[in-house]
């Protein structure tokens, strides 16, 4: 078992559009280029960037659902891009590697919740009873037992994401890149699916990858990485990075609202400093400030 | 509003009938689909009423649900009865005869008949497979079925993953399609007035919209579906492996014995040469 | 007149007359004032959804009345597409329903229905395109080649076309970046300023409700548990917890800080408001 889990390499991706009067186009600008990142195991990483920055690019990549035009990518030690990668080795990596994404509707399979969950056990060809099992634990992992004989139709978008991740967790990944997948939800849904998330990082090890448009949601990750036009432009703790307001604001981006809000001030003029990551800090810091003005 | 269609949709529950095995399932709606056709007279079709009346009972599903069912067909239903109506030619006087239609008293007996057999059809196959067995039991008990054909290269587990799918789907798309019929009603569409042209043409707005999302739909599930390390029927177990138990058997017998009934009930008593007018009436062959 | 569209006792119920009965609204009374932008908060499953619905005529109020300028929209029935034109709304996702074959066509799609001039459609399509931020070599494009943000604001451009005198529009930067949220949300003003209409905005980020809104109604359990101007709703917000919605970051500031002593006045659901109320506390910019 290596330290790092993710490693790439001068990563870069290009789409080529389709075939167009049989003539290959190459579609203007790389999605992706340059990108080089170690992610260690059991790290909380949250991906940030505009729509259309390579962030999800990123993610499929990761996955082998794409394959790089340049750079190299190595799970756990393997390196995927390799020419003697066979199919059998694909779906180990994809085994490794669970992805949720944005829509709930689109990745359940099932017209039962267990039925659902046990989609990926069973390619995997795991014994009966094996699946068994870890359909029951990864639904009482999310909170969905009581659904389980449940058409996953008539679920609320949270629950059905619950699902989803259940799915996700029954094929025992080590890593779980959630792609957008709270955009579509609603914030009782949404805290539900970050609670998991972050109990899967904690408690199970797993290592997450959280890509969000969500500041709240980034702020509580361990390390924050910014993709912007293809490129990977900031790589930090959470907490370096929304210090930096004018630099996300300037990507299309922002910070947290305590942070925006020591931004404004300070803006303003006011020589305030300190931590602004929670809300407790962000208390703490403007309590401070108005004590010594006072 | 359309998402009230049930018809091929399952309704998740614990009776007799949605834990019998589905292979038992399939194998004894085809032999009521075809026994529903022997039936030929009041007494068998008494019988047959009984029957799956019986059987909606034991489905624990209520009557309004299945009754719901038929609602989509009804105008089939009464295609069938009128064109029985006008075209039976039966013996004796017509009972109305005017230009050059003439409506037999058999011909309506036939169109009466007819719909209840279809009513029936359409209820016993619901209850027995369709609203008691998950699509994905359906899928597995059929390609559990055909998988002898395998062996001339029929990619029967392709076949059943794809229909699996496509019920999966339904309740989603249907949903989609009141949605973008609102939104474009909310941009002056009138999909309700005009001319038969007219009104295929406003469709166009909620088709294309409709195909668009739906081949995204497609993408992305296949997507996900690879993600989970599908590769079709290779190394696959099934969490739920189909196993015929006792009560399947019991299933069989009792319906061997239902189908013996009806065909009895069908044949025999034309073989007595009986000629009371009560017998004539109870066992008038339609 | 300042109320251009009213609610006066609506209630709406789902599957009327059978066991899956289920009252969605119930006896709802709202205005919304002419030139002004009016929040609509609630969690799901609270009713908004539903009265979206009901505004411009896509579903009828099971009993009470829904006036555009007094007169009852259900009045005359047929005329119930006059309505819609009066009433735009903009669905969540709304970019899932474009379908011609141009940008330009599509968003001309509503003026076609009404039977305008095709000088008059083009027009307006140039105007409304323009409005949200739709480049001009874009417009002979197919909608269904731009990017996900763009499509975003064609079918807005949609809707706005029709120059409608109440803009509704359901969790219109639903799925967007902070910058798309913040171009779309920050033209609703312009809308409402230019057209003298009104906008009805529904969304679930109260930090988007206390930055773009004028006035907010709260809804909970199929009933208007609240409304007025923001500051009046979210002065109080610990009362929004209480229905399982949540408040601007900046309120929960000023709530701790209060409860260190710290008494803050002014417009604390705002990064700005609250940032102007510490200054002006510590006394460094005027009252």
């Amino acid at each position: 078992m290596s330290e790092v889990i993710i490693k790439t390499e001068n990563l870069g991706y290009t789409y080529v559009d389709s075939l167009d009067d049989d003539i290959v186009k190459v579609d203007q600008s790389p999605a992706l280029r340059g990108v080089s990142l170690e992610i260690k195991r059991g790290e909380y990483v949250a991906v940030l960037g505009h729509n259309g920055s390579g962030k999800s690019t990123f993610a499929k990549l990761i996955n082998m659902i794409l394959t790089p035009t340049v750079g190299k990518i190595y799970i756990d030690g393997v390196d995927i891009t390799g020419d003697d990668f066979t199919e059998e080795d694909v779906f180990d990596i994809r085994r490794k590697v669970g992805m949720v994404f944005q829509n709930p509707d689109n990745q359940l399979v099932a017209t039962v919740v267990e039925e659902d969950v046990a989609f990926g056990p069973e390619n995997l060809g795991l014994p009966r009873e094996e699946i068994r099992q870890r359909v029951d634990s990864a639904l009482s992992t999310v909170g969905m037992t009581e659904y389980i004989k449940h058409a996953p139709h008539k679920l609320s978008g949270g629950q059905k994401q619950r699902v989803a991740i259940a799915g996700i967790i029954a094929m025992k990944p080590e890593i779980i890149i959630f792609d957008e997948s709270t955009a579509m939800l609603d914030p009782q849904g949404r805290a539900e699916v970050v609670e998991i998330m972050e109990r899967l990082n904690k408690e199970e090890g797993i290592t997450v990858l959280n890509i969000t448009h969500y500041m709240d949601e980034a702020a509580r990750a361990d390390r924050v990485v910014v993709i912007n036009d293809g490129e990977l432009i900031i790589d930090s703790t959470a907490r370096e990075v929304f210090k930096n307001v004018e630099l996300l604001h300037s990507v299309g981006l922002e910070a947290t609202q305590g942070a925006e809000l020591i931004a404004a001030l300070s803006g303003c003029g006011a020589d305030i400093s300190g931590e602004s990551l929670t809300l407790d800090e962000t208390v703490e810091t403007i309590a401070n400030y108005i004590l010594r003005k006072k | 509003m359309i998402s009230d269609i049930t018809l091929g949709q399952f309704f998740p529950g614990n009776s007799v009938l949605h834990r019998l095995d589905p292979r038992t399932k399939i194998i004894l709606t085809v032999a009521f689909i075809v026994s529903v056709f022997f039936a030929n007279n009041p007494v068998a079709f008494a019988f047959l009423t009984l029957a799956v009346c019986f059987m909606t009972a034991l489905s624990r599903i209520s009557l309004k649900v299945v009754l719901k069912g038929i609602k989509p067909i009804i105008l089939i239903i009464l295609f069938t009865a009128i064109i029985n109506v006008f075209m039976t030619t039966g013996e004796g006087e017509p009972l109305i005869e005017f230009w050059i239609i003439k409506i037999y008293t058999r011909g309506i007996v036939r169109a009466v008949f007819m719909a209840v057999r279809v009513i029936l059809l359409i209820m016993g196959s619901s209850v027995l497979l369709t609203y008691t067995t998950s699509p994905i039991a359906l899928t597995d008990g059929l390609e559990s079925l055909l998988s002898p054909l395998k062996v001339i290269k029929l990619p029967v587990h392709t076949f059943a993953m794809m229909m699996s799918i496509a019920l999966r789907f339904i309740p989603t798309l249907v949903e989609e399609t009141e949605k973008i019929m609102n939104a474009q009603k909310s941009r002056g569409a009138d999909f309700s007035n005009g001319s038969l042209v007219e009104r295929a043409k406003a469709l166009i707005p909620l088709l294309i919209p409709l195909f668009v999302s739906s081949f995204k739909r497609a993408e992305e599930l296949a997507t996900a579906m690879e993600c989970r390390c599908y590769r079709g029927d290779k190394n696959r177990v099934k969490l739920n492996k189909l196993e015929y138990h006792g009560i399947d058997l019991a299933w069989f017998l009792i319906f061997a014995l239902f189908v013996a009934l009806l065909v009895c009930l069908s044949v025999l008593p034309y073989s007595f040469g009986v000629d009371n007018e009560l017998y004539n009436i109870l066992f008038y062959k339609i | 007149m300042s109320n251009i569209l009213e609610l006066k006792d609506v209630s709406f119920v789902y599957s009327e007359g059978t066991p899956f009965r289920k009252v969605a609204l119930n006896k709802v009374n709202i205005s919304f004032e002419r030139g002004k932008i009016t929040g609509l908060i609630g969690h799901t499953g609270s009713g908004k959804s539903t009265l979206v619905n009901l505004l411009n005529g896509l579903y009828k109020p099971t009993s009470g009345q829904v006036l555009l300028d007094g007169v009852d929209i259900w009045d005359e029935p047929k005329k119930i597409r006059d309505v819609r034109y009066r009433v735009g709304l903009v669905m969540q996702y709304p970019e899932y329903q474009l379908f011609d074959e141009t940008v330009r066509a599509d968003i001309g799609f509503a003026l076609r229905n009404k039977g305008m001039s095709e000088g008059e459609i083009s027009e307006r399509v140039i105007e409304a395109a323009r409005f949200t931020g739709i480049g001009d070599d874009l417009l002979d494009k197919s909608p269904f080649d731009l990017s996900g943000g763009q499509k975003r604001r064609v079918a807005i451009a949609g809707i706005i076309a029709m120059r409608p005198d109440v803009l509704v529009l359901d969790e219109p930067a639903a799925g967007l970046d902070p910058r798309g949220r913040r171009e779309i949300l920050g033209s609703l003003h312009s809308y409402a300023e230019m057209t003298g209409g009104s906008v009805i905005l529904v969304s679930h980020s109260m930090e988007d409700m206390a930055h773009y809104c004028d006035n907010v109604v709260v809804m909970n359990k199929a009933e208007v548990y609240k409304s007025g101007t923001v500051r009046e709703i979210f002065s109080e917000a610990e009362e929004l917890s209480s229905v399982g919605l949540d408040i601007p970051m900046t309120s929960k500031v000023a709530k701790r800080l209060l409860d260190l002593g710290i008494k803050l006045e002014g417009d604390l659901y705002t990064v700005e408001g609250m940032r102007d109320a510490i200054l002006r506390y510590t006394g460094e910019v005027e009252k």
